[in-house]
């Protein structure tokens, strides 16, 4: 049995779900940290070193995807042998696309005008949306509705690029 | 010890240590070198027989190859600047091309390669061997004070320190003959020495200004982990700048004509240094120079320096602005560097953060108490309450595309250890050689960012364009310090990895340097060899038997166990003959063998442990 063939929820005596459980996220990770970091094997030979940094390194990796809701996302479909990154388009995938065309001339605009207030206004509008989404995907993903769910995921990875970009405009900005 | 020995979770490990660890931590300053040891909380700074505790980092290089270091080196310089070597921490992992500053000795272009190399009368010197000296003076006051050779030390590094700058301390620790337990990021030791690591949540601002150098950390803690959420400072902002302030106003006070000569200028440097000391302490005080003389009160001193303390308080606000932070949300203020015994400073950056600011522990050593307390802690030696530190990569990692254009592929802040997959596949028929170029920082464009290495993988099985899939595994361990590993994942074939670092030294290279310096006494050194390679490999023959005994029969069928059992036995005979290499070369392939089962025992661990978490909290 392998560490790599247990699903990353069960790292964290975790439900494999949607909804995670923050305080036992954080405390269980904690506990794995204490107890595989390469800091604790400081004195242990190389080939024990390789091992606990491998086994570390999943560790942490684990705590990443399970924290972040588009990689938590991402993971859940491929569990159910879906490839959340295959880009076939749907119906929903090309109502979305012209919403992204919209939101990305907004964002182009308010950078040239350099109008702060209206970035800060549009980041609160793109992260409500994004709040929406993610409890509809949490539905489908109930519902074993992948396709969808996907769809959905692939929508979500545009909402999450556009509040960093958003937020980058306005660090530019604010560079004076 | 070949084989993990893991203990029940929840239990504590049940290693006893009769013999106590001999562990150092190290400040490897740009200025300032120091060194320091924990017992049990106890830190003690080791200084040299003159009371001495810092370290100046200056490496003189005489005609006849005699090395200096420290304070001796610093006398020389004065006559032969040239092959006085100061400051060399700035050149660490940088390239000739990085160094747009002046320096008071010459410097070449490598070869091969755009390392700085530096030209004294004895031989040219790279920067990792100029580190070196320090690390082994540095090491040999914690021999001495330890009384033996050492199991380990913490090496503190900057918190914005890239891959090849980290893997240039490293290297030079190892050039030194130093087992590194840990490269530790400076506001973090800073952090540790005052204890804030055993605190829940803190957002702690480290306020460090050295003598040449201005560097400032914005540091959360949370759950048990340091992150550094941004740094700034100015590289060219110090104790000098301050010295300065004082010199023009003798100058300009006692009608002195500005060009002085050397010496006078040397004399004068004295004088305002230590006029500076002085008013740290009294309201004014009497500076003479030659026969002139005048009283100098704080309140003058301070007007003369306001304009440099404000210049560091402009980058408090760029950082906690780049964190997109409130003051408010600062819990507490770490000071560190012997600048920062000024009041001036000290009123300034507390009025500023409106938080408790921490002056107790000595700025200088500050950073080194923290990395022994820490190195205490990794060499073995528990006491009390175990802390983790969990470090973040401070700048993103990633890859070269078409175009100049990056991908990143470990994103900064990111906590480490971490390893991350990216696949590659051939674009012509037949291929089986591919390049990578590793880079590391934020922007977009390669040109922008810092060139780390270049790979080249060897070995792909030839096949049509686009049918090989390589996967390249970068691994990133909790020094912050990249490995690199390749696979062909439809034969499985692995590639081996050629790495050619962009400013640093060549694996071959150091083993050069390590052997080139034993050369004088090689036959003690394969006397040595024998001796530890036996010791070594008794260990890992021990420990295998141990693990055998108790997981053997779970873990393994009859023909794993048989396999390993003639492992064993092949190298016991091998440990009564003489040959260090045989020895060595046994060792390591029964290392090998034994690997599967320690990833078995690691698993089962693994499993129990989770096992007993979900009983905890679902029963």
């Amino acid at each position: 049995m392998s560490l790599t063939n247990r699903n990353y929820f069960e790292f964290f005596s975790l439900p494999k779900s949607f909804q995670v459980d923050a305080d036992t996220l954080e405390r269980e990770y904690k506990k794995l940290q204490t107890e595989y970091h390469p800091d604790k094997f400081a004195d242990a030979s190389d080939s024990e070193r390789v091992q606990v940094l491998q086994h570390a390194s999943l560790i942490n990796d684990a705590y990443d995807t399970v924290k972040s809701p588009l990689k938590r996302a991402a993971y859940l479909l491929r569990l159910e042998n879906i490839d959340p990154e295959e880009h076939n388009q749907s119906h929903l995938q090309e109502a979305f696309l012209l919403k992204q065309i919209e939101l990305r001339e907004d964002l182009e605009m308010l950078t040239a005008k350099k109008d702060l207030d209206g970035l800060e206004k549009m980041k609160g509008s793109v992260t409500s949306d994004r709040n929406t989404m993610l409890q509809n995907f949490e539905v489908c993903y109930l519902a074993s509705e992948l396709i969808e769910a996907k769809s959905l995921y692939n929508s979500l990875q545009f909402l999450f690029k556009l509040v960093d970009e958003i937020e980058a405009a306005e660090e530019k900005l604010l560079d004076y | 010890m070949a084989l993990l020995s893991i203990s029940e979770p929840g239990e504590s490990k049940p290693t006893v240590h009769a013999i106590r660890k001999r562990a150092v931590g190290i400040d490897l300053g740009t200025t300032n070198s120091l060194v320091a040891t924990a017992d049990a909380g106890k830190v003690q700074t080791l200084c040299d027989h003159k009371g001495h505790c810092l370290v100046p980092s200056v490496v003189h290089y005489s005609n006849d190859g005699t090395v200096m270091v420290g304070d001796k080196a610093v006398e020389k310089g004065s006559s032969d600047s040239r092959n006085s070597i100061s400051s060399v921490k700035r050149l660490m992992g940088r390239g000739f091309n990085d160094v747009d500053y002046d320096l008071a000795y010459e410097i070449t272009e490598n070869a091969d390669g755009g390392m700085p190399i530096i030209e004294t009368s004895a031989g040219s010197k790279n920067p990792v061997e100029v580190s070196a000296e320090i690390l082994k003076v540095l090491a040999n006051r914690g021999e001495e004070e330890l009384g033996g050779e050492l199991d380990g030390a913490v090496i503190t590094v900057p918190a914005y320190f890239d891959e090849s700058q980290r893997q240039a301390t490293k290297d030079a620790a190892r050039l030194a003959g130093i087992k590194v337990l840990r490269l530790l990021s400076e506001p973090t030791a800073a952090a540790v020495a005052y204890g804030l690591d055993r605190k829940q949540e803190e957002t702690v601002i480290i306020y460090d200004l050295g003598g040449g150098t201005f560097d400032v950390s914005l540091m959360r803690l949370e759950q048990g982990i340091f992150r550094v959420l941004a740094t700034g400072g100015d590289t060219a902002l110090g104790g000098d700048d301050f010295d300065r302030a004082i010199i023009n106003w003798i100058i300009s006070e006692s009608g002195l004509d500005e060009k002085l000569s050397y010496d006078r200028r040397n004399a004068i440097t004295a004088v305002a240094r230590d006029a500076k000391h002085a008013l740290s302490l009294d309201e004014k005080t009497e500076v003479s120079f030659e026969n002139w003389s005048a009283t100098l009160t704080r309140d003058t001193f301070n007007n003369l320096i306001d304009q440099l303390v404000e210049s560091t308080i402009k980058a408090c606000r760029r950082v906690m602005r780049d964190a997109r932070m409130d003051i408010s949300a600062i819990t507490d203020v770490v000071m560190v560097g012997g600048s920062t015994r000024m009041p001036r400073v000290r009123e300034r950056v507390a009025e500023f953060f409106q938080a408790e600011v921490h002056t107790e522990i000595d700025p200088d050593q500050v950073v080194a108490v923290g990395a022994a307390l820490q190195a205490d802690v990794l060499a073995g030696n528990k006491y009390g309450d175990e802390v983790l530190l969990l470090d973040v990569i401070p700048l993103s990692l990633g890859i070269e595309t078409m175009g100049g254009l990056i991908e990143k592929i470990i994103p900064r802040n990111t906590t480490i250890p971490v390893s991350r997959a990216q696949q590659f596949t051939t674009y012509k028929d037949g291929q089986t050689v591919m390049s990578l170029h590793v880079l590391q920082g934020e922007r977009e464009l390669i040109s922008d960012c810092r060139s780390l290495a270049k790979f080249e993988l060897k070995g792909i099985p030839p096949m049509v364009a686009g049918a090989a899939i390589i996967e390249v595994t970068f691994q990133v361990d909790a020094d912050g310090l990249m490995e690199v590993q390749a696979r062909e994942l439809s034969t499985g074939v692995a590639s081996s990895v050629v790495i050619k670092p962009s400013y640093g030294l060549e694996d071959k290279d150091i083993e050069k340097m390590i052997t080139d310096s034993f050369t004088s006494a090689a036959a003690d050194k394969d006397a040595r060899a024998l001796q530890e390679n036996r010791v070594e490999a008794e260990r890992i023959i021990e420990a295998l038997e141990n693990a055998l005994v108790e997981d053997g029969n779970e873990l393994l069928d009859d023909n794993e166990i048989e396999l390993l059992n003639e492992g064993i036995t092949k190298l016991r005979e091998m440990i009564t003959k003489q040959d260090a290499d045989a020895i060595r070369t046994g060792a390591e392939a029964l290392n090998k063998a034994s690997l599967v089962f320690a990833g078995r025992r690691m698993d089962s661990q693994i499993k129990s442990a989770l096992k007993g978490h979900t009983i905890e909290e679902y029963d």
